[in-house]
């Protein structure tokens, strides 16, 4: 018989709360920082935090407004390199646990394909550029055809000028 | 600050660009979270209350496969928060909760509709698509106006 997978969590207290968030601490490939010095750094700050190392980086769960000084705090350590985002269930859930699951939580594919991307989006945020959001259009045919003209008749007014030019130092 | 809703909604770059902006993104996470902490439901997101159907209904019709109006319940109420998006097409996600084709084109459908500030992206595959992507963004996300409680502050 297949395992059970989906399995009833027995959640503590803390993680039936409402008011309680959870953030998953994810680092580019280009950090200056190791995820044991972010645990390290969280455990300092001396919140009231459920705090968990993980291969990616950390995850921490608690009262929202904790948990947001925590990210906060933790951004200063490297700024363009350290990614957040918010995590719907809490750390160590049998439903998403790899370890309970045999096999990836369902998270893990985006991760990894945005995990592909982070370098890139960090140097973009350390080289930031205003650019304009208008998109490039192709010019209307008739539009074209006027700068075509317009320019073979300069064109040719021009040619009349050299040959004129020359008529003259011959005549001369 | 503004609420933007995103496209995939549960994108990490997506949501962590919008917050360093100082905007709130309307990521799929917090919504789910409320269904996790809801002691009705055993296995979320794999089980619906019957309410989740009916709030479906008001995106999707009754033909329409219950999976697509299941999700719709979690994602529609996002999209309807929403003050401002930003959608990227061809995401290479097809996986887990995100991984119905109906309900994308569904989700980006209704945000197209909503007439609020739209940005729309192609997924980057190279370093100079990607940046083009993220100066896109930060540009868009500057744009955009205050929200009405910070204008009347």
């Amino acid at each position: 018989m297949a395992e059970n997978v989906c399995i009833n969590p027995d959640l503590s207290e803390e993680d039936m709360d409402p008011e309680v968030a959870t953030r998953m601490i994810i680092l580019g490939p280009k950090a200056d920082v190791s995820e044991s010095e972010i645990v390290n750094q969280l455990h300092l700050l001396g919140l009231p935090l459920t705090i968990k190392q993980t291969c990616y980086g950390a995850m921490v769960s608690g009262k929202e407004e904790d948990v947001m000084e925590a990210i906060k705090e933790i951004r200063k350590l490297d700024q363009y390199n350290i990614f957040t985002k918010d995590r719907g269930f809490p750390p160590g859930d049998p439903r998403r646990c790899r370890g309970h699951r045999k096999g990836p939580r369902e998270g893990f594919h985006q991760m990894e394909k945005e995990f592909q991307l982070l370098g890139y989006v960090s140097d973009a945020l350390k080289n930031p550029k205003k650019i304009s959001l208008e998109e490039e259009k192709c010019i209307p045919v008739d539009e074209l055809k006027n700068i075509i003209e317009s320019c073979s008749n300069g064109e040719d007014s021009h040619n009349m000028n050299k040959k004129n030019k020359n008529k003259n130092k011959d005549t001369i | 600050m503004v609420k933007v809703a995103m496209f995939p909604p549960n994108s990490l770059i997506l949501a962590d660009l919008i917050e360093r902006k100082g905007h709130e993104p309307l990521a799929l996470q917090k919504a789910v979270r409320k269904k996790v902490v809801d002691p009705e439901i055993d296995s979320p997101p794999m089980n619906i209350t019957e309410e989740d159907p009916i709030k479906g209904l008001k995106y999707a019709a009754i033909e329409v496969p219950s999976g697509v109006r299941g999700r719709m319940s979690i994602i529609g109420p996002l999209i309807d928060e929403a003050e401002a998006a930003i959608i990227v097409e061809d995401a290479p996600f097809g996986f887990g909760c995100i991984g119905c084709a109906r309900t994308n084109e569904l989700s980006t459908y209704y945000l197209r509709r909503r007439g609020v500030p739209t940005l729309e992206l192609v997924y980057p595959k190279t370093k100079e698509e990607t940046t083009d992507m993220v100066n896109k963004i930060n540009t868009f996300l500057d744009s955009l106006p205050k929200s009405e409680e910070e204008n009347n502050g």
